[in-house]
C-alpha cells in the first residue's frame, strides 16, 4: 500500500525538486501540492493525506501555525533551509526533518522511518478513521505552547484541565496550554479512551493506577506520575458502568 | 608576566634598601649641621638600630600587606587594613626600638631613662613614626598609581579589541537561508532550464566571492554594488518568480559614488524578507539613487508594512546604522519609515566627503 503525500512548500521550483526526488521512491504517491497554509489546510482536509512534506517559512502563516491548526496531524517530515527551526520542532518524536537541498540519503532514511511507523499502524489494527473525526489513540496531535512544539499521541497524555477557554494538556514532564475548550474536545476524543471525570478534567482511562471513594460519593482517582482528579458524583455513576463494560 | 613581576620585586628592593640607607645618611647630616654633640658610638648605634628595625619591620609589613592581599581591594574596602597596618607597624616600630635602645643603653639624654616605657614608646610613635607613615603611604600610593594605570591600559586595549571585532561583525555577510534556498532552486532549475541553471550558478558565485571581499575593503564604488544587486535580486526572482517585481532607478552620477559593500544589498535582503516573502501575493522593491543637498541619497521601498519587531529585531539594520556612523561619522544617517500605507521606505543619506 502506498503512502499518500502532500508536499507544502511556497516555491514552485522547490516543489518540483522534492517531487522528481521522490519519484525514486515508489511507495510514496504524491497526491497534491500547496503553496502556503490555507491551500495546505483544505488539502488536508479533502484527501486526508498519510505523510506532509512541510516547509516552515512560508508567507502569512509558518508551518508550525499549520500544524497548530489541525486535529489530527499526518506524518510529518519538515523541510527548510534554516538550521535553527530543526531544533525547535524536535521536542518530542516530530518524524523527521530535511535540510534544503535535500539530500537522497537522508530523504531514502526518513521515509523509511515513515514507511515503518506506517507497517506497525496497520498491522495494529490502527489507522481507521473513527466516525465524526473522533481521534484515536495513536493518532498524533501537534500542540505548540509559545515557542514550544511537540507532537504527542493521544495515548501519551495524561490527562486534560480547563483553564478558561482553553485547556492545559499534562504530558511526561510538559504542560503546555492549547487553544481549545475541554468541551470541544471532548467531542473530539474516543470517549472508551478519554473520560470527562468533572468540569475541569478530561482523564485518559489507561493512565489510571488507583482509584479511592471520595466525599459525597464521589471517586479520587490516581494517574501515573502521582495527579489525583477527583470525579464529581454525577459522573461516578457513569464511570462505574464504564468501567464494568 | 613573570618578568614584570621580577622588575617590580627588585624595584622594591632598590627602593627598600637605599631608602632606609638614605635615611640613614639623612640622620648623619643633620647631626652634623645642628652640631650635636654625644659621646662616641652612640650615634652610629641608634642610626643602625633605627634603620635595621625600619627595613625589617617594613618588610614585614609588605609581606603581611601582600599575605592579606590588600591591595587587591579597592581604595573605599582598602583603608581600615591600611590605616590598621600604619598603626600596627608603627607601633611594633617604637616598641622594638625602645627594647634595643635601652639592651645598648644607646638613649640621648639621662631624663630620657626617667620616662615611663609607655612615655619612651609614644614619643619614638610620634617622631619616627613619620618615617613608617610616609613609607607606608609611599607604598601603597605606587601600587595603586601603578595599578590603576596598568587597568586603564588593559580597559584600553580591550575596548579597541572590541571595537575591531564588531566592525568585522558589522560586515554584512549573506543569509546561509539563502544560499541553501537558491542552490536548491538551481538543482531544480538543472532540469527544466539548465540554460537559467548555468547562469544563476555564475550569479551565486558572484554574490558569494564580493560577500568575502568585504572583509578586504571597506568601500566599493556603487557600480560595483549594483552588479552585485542585479545578481542577487536575479536569484531572489528565481525563488519567488512572478511574486517578486523590482524597479531600480540609479542616477547615472551616482554611480561612482563609495558605498558600504554589501550595504545596499543588506537593505534589499530585509525588503525582500519582510516585505515580499510574508505576504502571500508577493510584493514590489524599488531602489533609488540620487543625489540630493550635498549628500548621496540611497532608498529602498517596498510593499508591506512596517512591523515594529523588524526595526528592533533586524540586526541588518542597526548593524548598517553602526556602519555607518564608523565610516561617515554622524552626519550620515540611515532611517526606515511607512511611507505610505502599504509602503515601507529605508533610506541612507552620505554626505560627500
Amino acid at each position: 500500500m502506498s503512502i499518500r503525500a502532500l508536499l507544502i512548500d511556497d516555491e514552485r521550483l522547490a516543489r518540483v525538486e522534492l517531487r522528481k526526488l521522490l519519484m525514486d521512491f515508489p511507495s510514496i504517491e504524491v497526491v497534491e501540492e500547496a503553496a502556503n497554509v490555507a491551500e495546505a489546510l483544505d488539502k488536508i482536509d479533502q484527501l486526508k493525506p498519510d505523510l506532509i512534506f512541510l516547509d516552515i517559512q512560508m508567507p502569512g502563516k509558518t508551518g508550525f501555525d499549520l500544524l497548530a491548526e489541525l486535529d489530527r496531524s499526518p506524518q510529518v517530515i519538515f523541510t527548510t533551509a534554516h538550521h535553527e527551526y530543526a531544533l525547535k520542532a524536535f521536542e518530542v518524536n516530530a518524524l523527521d526533518y530535511l535540510m534544503k537541498p535535500i539530500d537522497p540519503v537522508r530523504l531514502a532514511d526518513a521515509i523509511q522511518k515513515v514507511q515503518q511507523l506506517e507497517a506497525a499502524r496497520i498491522g495494529n489494527g490502527e489507522g481507521e478513521v473513527l466516525p465524526n473525526g473522533v481521534l484515536s489513540e495513536n493518532d498524533q496531535v501537534f500542540v505548540k505552547d509559545g515557542d514550544r512544539c511537540w507532537f504527542v499521541k493521544l495515548n501519551e497524555i495524561r490527562f486534560f484541565e480547563s483553564v478558561g477557554n482553553y485547556a492545559r494538556v499534562f504530558f511526561g514532564n510538559n504542560k503546555p496550554m492549547i487553544l481549545k475548550s475541554l468541551n470541544a474536545l471532548e467531542d473530539r476524543l474516543d470517549s472508551k479512551l478519554f473520560f470527562r471525570t468533572n468540569r475541569k478534567h478530561i482523564v485518559n482511562l489507561r493512565m489510571i493506577e488507583k482509584i479511592e471513594p471520595y466525599f459525597n460519593g464521589g471517586l479520587l482517582l490516581e494517574l501515573k506520575g502521582g495527579d489525583k482528579i477527583e470525579v464529581s458524583r454525577r459522573q461516578t455513576l457513569r464511570f462505574k458502568e464504564m468501567m464494568s463494560l | 608576566m613573570i618578568n614584570l613581576l621580577q622588575s617590580r620585586e627588585r624595584l622594591y628592593w632598590l627602593l627598600q634598601i637605599s631608602g632606609w640607607i638614605l635615611f640613614g645618611a639623612l640622620t648623619v647630616l643633620f647631626a652634623n649641621v645642628f652640631n650635636v654633640q654625644l659621646a662616641p658610638g652612640v650615634l652610629e648605634g641608634r642610626i643602625l638600630i633605627f634603620c635595621l628595625i625600619g627595613f625589617l619591620l617594613t618588610h614585614l609589613t609588605r609581606l603581611a600587606i601582600k599575605r592579606l592581599g590588600l591591595l587587591q581591594l579597592p581604595l573605599e574596602k582598602a583603608w581600615p587594613g591600611i590605616l590598621i597596618s600604619v598603626l600596627v607597624c608603627n607601633g611594633l616600630y617604637a616598641w622594638f626600638t625602645i627594647l634595643t635602645l635601652e639592651y645598648f643603653n644607646l638613649f640621648l639624654t639621662p631624663e630620657a631613662y626617667s620616662l615611663s616605657f609607655f612615655q619612651k614608646w609614644l614619643a619614638i610613635f610620634l617622631d619616627n613614626g613619620l618615617f613608617i607613615l610616609s613609607w607606608l603611604l609611599l607604598y601603597f600610593f605606587f601600587h595603586y598609581y601603578y595599578d590603576n594605570r596598568q587597568r586603564q591600559l588593559d580597559t584600553l586595549k580591550l575596548e579597541s579589541a572590541v571595537r575591531e571585532l564588531e566592525l568585522k561583525t558589522l560586515k554584512a555577510h549573506i543569509n546561509p537561508h539563502f544560499i541553501f534556498n537558491s542552490l536548491n532552486s538551481i538543482r531544480a532549475l538543472v532540469d527544466l532550464n539548465p540554460e537559467r541553471a548555468r547562469r544563476a550558478i555564475t550569479e551565486l558565485s558572484n554574490l558569494l566571492r564580493s560577500s568575502m571581499q568585504t572583509e578586504k575593503s571597506q568601500l566599493v564604488p556603487l557600480r560595483q554594488e549594483m552588479d552585485i544587486i542585479r545578481d542577487y535580486l536575479a536569484l531572489e526572482s528565481i525563488r519567488f518568480e512572478n511574486r517578486l517585481r523590482v524597479e531600480l532607478d540609479i542616477a547615472e552620477d551616482t554611480l561612482d559614488l563609495p558605498v558600504p559593500p554589501m550595504m545596499v544589498q543588506t537593505l534589499v535582503e530585509n525588503a525582500i524578507k519582510h516585505g515580499i516573502s510574508t505576504s502571500m501575493d508577493g510584493g514590489w522593491v524599488r531602489i533609488y539613487s540620487f543625489k540630493r543637498e550635498g549628500a548621496h541619497v540611497l532608498e529602498v521601498a517596498n510593499s508591506g508594512y512596517l512591523n515594529s519587531a523588524v526595526i528592533t529585531a533586524g540586526f541588518g539594520l542597526s548593524s548598517t546604522q553602526n556602519r555607518l556612523q564608523i565610516l561617515f561619522g554622524t552626519p550620515a544617517r540611515l532611517f526606515i519609515r511607512q511611507q505610505e500605507k502599504d509602503v515601507v521606505l529605508c533610506s541612507v543619506t552620505i554626505p560627500f566627503q
